[in-house]
């Protein structure tokens, strides 16, 4: 799968590796800013008070 | 570029024919390899997610409550003129100092949602049960809920609070000095009888101003409720230099 992509991507060595790092920042920007924020409440880590529920 | 690419491609394919093995691993060696990346995969995603919930959040969350601590404080000191007793219609109504806790003063605003304590502050009942807010006088149970890690984890420290220990809640023109005298390590997150105006499970028997803190634990987990009370000492008026009780010294 990361071969592949490797492969796949444009340039040299050196081109492709800053290719990769500005794509895994990326994923790593997604995952913070969209994804965690929604899996958060669904995980049972965070619930702080005593409720009826 | 694409020419290029086709061009490492083709050069590959031509040298490839002498490492024969390494060319054309079978089919279930790529699965194999496919599977061991995902699990990589996974790893690294699970390791992400303990780094945003126990940093990242922190970050945010702190960002967001100085900047809404300084707007109260900034509401305050332009606000000296309106009369004692009124309430701030900013959503932040005081701030907690907690010294056992050692993390400065915690932003007080109203409800326990997830919108709100993610904020990075603490945040007073209103459901289940309403807390009864010390400003209005009135005995009752000023019942508050912050978080135990992320989001700024204002209660990260609730286990150094021993009996004795202060609580100081601040608003525009009064100090509320706290003493705790009962902690309850671990109890159940439909407790809510923690919250009663009178908690019966602390000792207490009769009305009285008492503050409760609630959060969750064992640490990193929200398994089960810690809850520590305390009781209203004194009450001390706000000076010119806002001169904080000697329990903050």
């Amino acid at each position: 799968m990361y071969g592949w992509i490797w492969r796949h991507l444009p340039g040299n060595a050196w081109v492709k590796a800053l290719v990769s790092l500005v794509l895994v920042l990326a994923v790593v920007y997604v995952l913070f800013q969209y994804v965690f924020p929604w899996a958060e409440p669904l995980l049972p880590f965070n619930d702080v008070t005593v409720d009826n529920q | 570029m694409a020419a290029t690419a086709d061009e490492t491609e083709e050069h590959a394919d031509a040298s490839a024919p002498d490492p024969r093995p390494r060319r054309s691993p079978g089919r279930i060696a790529l699965a194999v390899s496919l599977f061991g990346e995902l699990l990589i995969t996974v790893g690294v995603l699970l390791a992400l997610f303990v780094v945003y919930s126990l940093w990242w959040t922190n970050v945010i969350a702190d960002r967001k409550a100085d900047r809404r601590a300084e707007q109260v404080r900034d509401h305050w000191a332009h606000a000296a003129d309106s009369g004692p007793g009124t309430l701030d219609t900013g959503d932040g109504i005081g701030f907690l100092h907690v010294p056992a806790m050692g993390n400065g003063e915690v932003l007080v605003e109203k409800g326990t949602g997830t919108d709100v304590l993610n904020d990075g502050v603490a945040g007073y009942y209103t459901d289940p049960v309403k807390a009864t807010l010390p400003t209005s006088g009135k005995k009752g149970n000023f019942a508050l809920a912050a978080h135990r890690d992320g989001h700024g984890a204002k209660f990260h420290d609730i286990d150094k609070l021993r009996d004795g220990d202060p609580i100081v809640f601040e608003t525009k023109d009064d100090w509320y000095v706290y003493k705790v005298y009962s902690v309850l390590p671990e109890t159940s997150k439909y407790d809510v009888k923690v919250l009663s105006p009178v908690p019966r499970e602390s000792g207490r028997k009769k009305p009285g101003h008492y503050i409760t803190l609630t959060t969750c634990t064992p640490v990193y987990t929200s398994r089960y409720r810690y809850v520590v009370w305390g009781e209203l000492v004194r009450v001390e008026k706000v000076d010119g230099r806002r001169t904080p009780p000697a329990e903050l010294k």
